[in-house]
């Protein structure tokens, strides 16, 4: 019925009138909540009648560029994608590359490689709540302290990796080097630390009355819609489909490991904000089985000199979701065509279907769009 | 001519301190720097930041001042498609209207600026309704979508708070027994108002956030929505003007708060002198009262404008409705008067 509505669209303009009294609001690229994106807003008064994600404002074309590049280099630019979030991205390429060249990397490497992608979830899930908590309007204080809270984490990728943000770490056929000493116990006194912290943002954001007022009920995702319309990540799965890439399809050490699924049956902005700070303690639970289970050898095995397989299709789950990894190669060191189906992109087409079947004030669309995690590098490439 | 100057200023010293000195305008610029500057670094520390440190070497204390400066330094734009007068006008006379209701507030017993007796408090609310008019101005002026949407929450807001806000004042007024803001403070010698009136306390503080534009309140500004609300369009010296005009707002009402709750200038004598006295009890409780809004600040988020209507026409109007019943039942019947 919406869809009937007497609007007319018009990209670029700044100040729009529409017929019927509709407002065509411009949120970014220039906006204080809008990030490296643009959403386009049709509204009567606080009524919104459509949304609009306008991407592609910082499309690098990274898939291009991985055509030019040897597998391993095409790592480095890959990171680019979600620098938060570096570790999971990457791994679905080396899955890939893996999977082409036939083979296996040693089991001890697969357990550092999951401690390293889960501290990744978690740092990506806490910054993701600090622009939730803003996004509904708070004072940067939740965004502030998340942002501290990533700093102990960032000090033990650095301890690990040699890098704060970028690593470059996992390789095909392992990851570049060992555990260093003493990791072990700074790992555990970090985890402490979180714990402790998670349960501070819970007192104070997640079971605040205010938020809980703006977000409950707001933006709900039902279970139908979710899987029509191809949510991802803890969107998914708080709208009651138990789907997570690591439990279903696992990959590295994920299959040894014994973790639960977060889920829920709400499906509002106010569940998919509580998912991720349950998440948050999933994480912390995980690297500490890792850690306790971590078998001893090797941690890299040489590639063979040619790739056996033609192409090859992997996923995994980074913390916005399911990202698969589509890659052709013809026998050579490089890829003919690399084709990446990120997280985000999926999402923003459900932010942009809400409003077909539910009303959404104008007030709501930023904790809307915030609390499905949007990351507009992501979805652009 | 030089001795009709000192004649002029000998005979009216004491009104021309209190206009120009304290509590007029040196007060009010001083405290809105001390304001912006306690703000910044209280906020700053439940943040987990410093604050301002660089401007002034101890605690940033210049950094205010060197922020008007560039603010001044700015050009002023005025958009082609505003209505240019009404568009700086309004914007120029915000900070005049809390100011001026501030003239009417008892800094000590006997001192205040525009010394008259009666009706003050309503005055002092008749006045501060200017304001949301001045508002709707700057936002319909501006014809910016932003801020035509910030004035409109605005009226709605203003609305539902100011109403909750006039019953509990009634309230303090029926147990006072006076219209007057210094009798109201001297009826409050035996216990502040803030024990007898606790439940029009509570109206007071919520519509009290509504009137000053804050967080849980700040949506006609709502930064992640409206990008700065009405105030979207200003530029330069017009933009420190209005934000000039936020704090004197909240100064004002904060004296509002203090003068009909917290006992206003009452207080153990320091100096013997009671209009220092007085004055520095109204400062000590005016901090207190402005750290207590700080805080609430940093630790909620912002309601939809839909849900800060209906909280007050659902519960702080018959609240502020049962508030006068519960102060005329206990006061007048049970104690007698």
């Amino acid at each position: 019925m919406k869809d009937m509505l007497p609007y007319r669209y018009h990209p670029f303009n700044e100040i729009v009138e529409l017929e019927g009294g509709l407002f065509q609001v411009n949120m970014g690229p220039q906006h204080p909540i809008s990030g490296q994106g643009r959403f386009i807003v049709i509204t009567d008064g606080e009524i919104v009648y459509k949304i609009e994600m306008d991407i592609g404002y910082s499309h690098r074309g990274i898939e291009k560029i991985l055509e030019n590049r040897s597998f391993i280099q095409g790592i480095i630019p890959l990171e680019r994608m979600v620098m938060l979030d570096t570790s999971n991205i990457v791994m679905g390429y080396v899955m890939a590359v893996e999977k082409l060249y036939g083979v296996e990397p040693p089991p001890r490497a697969q357990y550092i490689r999951t401690i390293i992608m889960e501290f990744n979830r978690i740092i990506s899930h806490l910054y993701a709540l600090g622009l939730f908590a803003e996004s509904a309007g708070w004072n940067p204080a939740i965004f502030l302290w998340t942002t501290a809270d990533r700093e102990p984490v960032l000090d033990i990728l650095e301890m690990i990796t040699g890098a704060r943000w970028s690593y470059s770490f996992f390789i095909p056929g392992g990851v570049r080097a060992d555990l260093p000493n003493g990791v072990k116990e700074r790992i555990l006194t970090t985890l402490d630390y979180l714990e402790n912290r998670v349960r501070v943002y819970e007192d104070a954001w997640i079971y605040n009355e205010t938020f809980r007022m703006r977000t409950e009920g707001v933006g709900v995702l039902p279970r139908s819609k979710a899987i029509e319309w191809g949510a991802a990540g803890p969107n998914l799965r708080v709208s009651g489909v138990p789907y997570d890439t690591r439990k279903n399809e696992p990959y590295a050490a994920y299959g040894e490991l014994d973790f639960k699924i977060v889920t829920h049956t709400a499906g509002d902005s106010y569940r998919r904000g509580w998912a991720r700070v349950e998440e948050i303690k999933v994480s912390i639970d995980i690297i500490r089985q890792a850690i306790e289970n971590m078998p001893e050898g090797r941690i890299r095995v040489a590639l063979p000199p040619k790739p056996v397989e033609e192409e090859v299709l992997t996923r995994v789950e980074s913390a916005r979701g399911e990202i698969n990894f589509y890659v052709y190669t013809e026998g050579r060191d490089r890829p003919y065509r690399v084709k990446i189906s990120p997280a985000s992109f999926r999402n923003f087409y459900v932010i942009e279907m809400l409003p077909t079947i539910q009303t959404i004030r104008f007030a709501d669309v930023p904790p809307i769009i915030y609390s499905f995690d949007p990351w507009f590098l992501d979805a652009d490439r | 001519m030089l001795e009709w100057i000192n004649e002029f200023i000998s005979r009216n010293l004491v009104t021309l301190i209190k206009i120009l000195g304290f509590p007029g305008l040196i007060f009010i610029l001083v405290f809105i720097i001390f304001a912006v500057w306690y703000q910044r670094k209280y906020l700053a520390r439940l943040m987990l930041r410093m604050g301002p440190v660089h401007a002034g070497k101890v605690l940033g204390w210049l950094q205010l001042i060197a922020d008007a400066l560039k603010l001044l330094a700015k050009e002023i734009i005025v958009p082609r498609e505003s209505m240019g007068k009404i568009f700086l006008l309004s914007a120029i006379t915000l900070p005049v209207v809390p100011a001026a209701a501030i003239a009417l507030i008892p800094f000590a017993k006997n001192y205040m600026i525009l010394s008259v007796k009666g009706f003050t408090l309503p005055l002092f609310l008749a006045i501060m309704t200017l304001y949301p008019i001045l508002i709707v101005l700057m936002g319909w002026s501006a014809n910016n979508k932003f801020t035509i949407i910030g004035a409109f929450r605005s009226i709605y807001l203003d609305i539902a708070g100011e109403i909750p806000m006039i019953l509990s004042a009634i309230g303090v007024m029926l147990w006072a027994g006076s219209y007057d803001l210094q009798e109201i403070i001297e009826a409050q010698k035996s216990i502040w108002f803030i024990v007898p009136q606790f439940l029009g306390f509570i109206v007071f503080l919520i519509s009290y956030l509504a009137m000053i534009e804050k967080v849980p309140f700040d949506i006609p500004e709502a930064e992640s929505e409206l990008v700065f609300g009405y105030k979207t369009e200003y530029t330069g010296a017009v933009f420190l003007d209005t934000m000039l005009g936020d704090y004197v707002n909240l100064l004002a009402w904060a004296l509002l708060m203090n003068t009909l709750y917290f006992g206003g200038y009452l207080g153990p004598s320091i100096t013997g002198d009671p209009i220092i006295d007085g004055s520095i009890w109204t400062l000590v409780k005016l901090i207190i009262i402005i750290t207590l809004t700080f805080t609430i600040i940093i630790s909620y988020a912002r309601l939809r404008i839909d849900q800060a209507v209906r909280l007050g026409w659902n519960y702080l109007i018959p609240l502020g409705v049962l508030n006068i019943v519960l102060t005329v039942f206990i006061k007048y019947i049970l104690l007698g008067g």
